[in-house]
């Protein structure tokens, strides 16, 4: 799925540089060389898939509709909050 | 202690007021070194420190201090008294009981008892800020009012910072709550966390929780890559693979 048009322009990537996190082109080497063949678009796809998993739940709690999962998941506003949350409260995922 | 007030004012009333004749008489005898004139004219006129600390009573130090420094606030008048500038001896004390009821007031009223030279520097200051006001219609910066008191600006600061008005967490919030609520029920502490907040978080966290049971191990592994969450490799309880995915592995030769 796309990005919404100017929606990078607005909120930008979530900043996982800053986190020790890596890039899609990274992930997708270290995937291959775990036995898990993928190109950095798969990546990608496979990341979007999680963060909607995610943020499925979390909208129903909020009341918000199905429509907007895809548009929450996509935030990096949201994903930053999930590794904030993750880290912080020492989820192991 | 009202009992004890009540005595002290029924212990006073049996001194007799003086006429203008014998507080003369008096006022020449202390000066020869009369103690007894001197604890004769004190009495006349504890009557007189009462009334003035009466006046301060809501400014809030107990009434048996106001008492204690207007009658402080007496035995310097007796002791300053000059009979023979002619004026009545009430005349003379009412103006040193004030001084010396005000100046406890000013030091005690607050939490802080602030030094009589930083409540000085804050008159002064207040003065300046008057007459600077009337004549340029807008506020002095600190520097300006330091510069004019004579102190550095920090001193300034801190001094009026001392003597910002404390309030009491007991204190009811308005007239109107009859008392039922305090500061100390709303106001938080500065390390405590919102119980809203908290709440929302424990709701997320478990949500969250519940969420990601529901990844697949690659989902699993991307995000924790993509966030530079670091995993054991070694640690297969905590982070397991599917029997689908350990097939595929062992299919591609894998370890």
């Amino acid at each position: 799925m796309s990005m919404p048009k100017g929606f990078k322009a607005d909120n930008g990537y979530a900043t996982v540089g800053e986190r020790g996190g890596k890039g899609y082109r990274e992930i997708a080497e270290i995937m291959t060389v775990d036995g898990f063949p993928m190109k950095h678009s798969a990546a990608r796809n496979y990341f979007l898939s999680g963060m909607r998993k995610l943020a499925a739940p979390i909208c129903e709690m909020h009341g918000l509709s199905k429509d907007e999962v895809d548009r929450i998941a996509l935030d990096p506003r949201f994903q930053e909050s999930i590794a904030d949350i993750i880290e912080e409260e020492g989820i192991l995922l | 202690m009202v009992q004890v007030l009540e005595n002290y004012f029924s212990e006073v009333g049996k001194h007799n007021l003086l006429s203008r004749s014998e507080e003369v008489e008096l006022a020449k005898a202390i000066e020869a070194g009369d103690q007894r004139a001197r604890d004769r004219m004190i009495q006349a006129n504890l009557r007189l420190a009462i009334s003035i600390a009466k006046n301060f009573r809501d400014k809030g130090c107990s009434f048996e201090d106001l008492i204690q420094e207007s009658n402080i606030g007496l035995i310097r008048a007796v002791d300053r008294f000059d009979w023979r500038k002619g004026f009545k001896f009430s005349t003379y004390a009412v103006w040193w009981i004030r001084q010396a009821v005000q100046s406890h007031v000013a030091g005690q009223s607050g939490a802080i008892k602030m030094p009589t030279s930083a409540r000085a520097v804050m008159y002064k200051a207040y003065k300046f800020r008057e007459e600077y006001l009337e004549a340029f219609k807008c506020e002095p910066t600190p520097e300006e009012v330091a510069a004019a008191v004579g102190i550095p600006v920090e001193t300034l600061k801190a001094i009026r910072k001392s003597g910002a008005p404390q309030i009491s967490l007991d204190r009811p919030i308005s007239k109107d709550d009859s008392g039922s609520r305090t500061f100390a029920e709303i106001v938080g502490g500065l390390d405590e966390r919102d119980p809203g907040d908290e709440m929302d978080k424990v709701v997320i966290r478990d949500t969250l929780i519940a969420a990601l049971k529901a990844l697949s191990s690659r989902e699993e592994k991307i995000i924790r890559l993509r966030f530079g969450l670091s995993e054991d490799i070694a640690d297969h309880i905590n982070f397991p693979i599917t029997n689908k995915e350990r097939k595929e592995l062992i299919k591609r030769g894998a370890k």
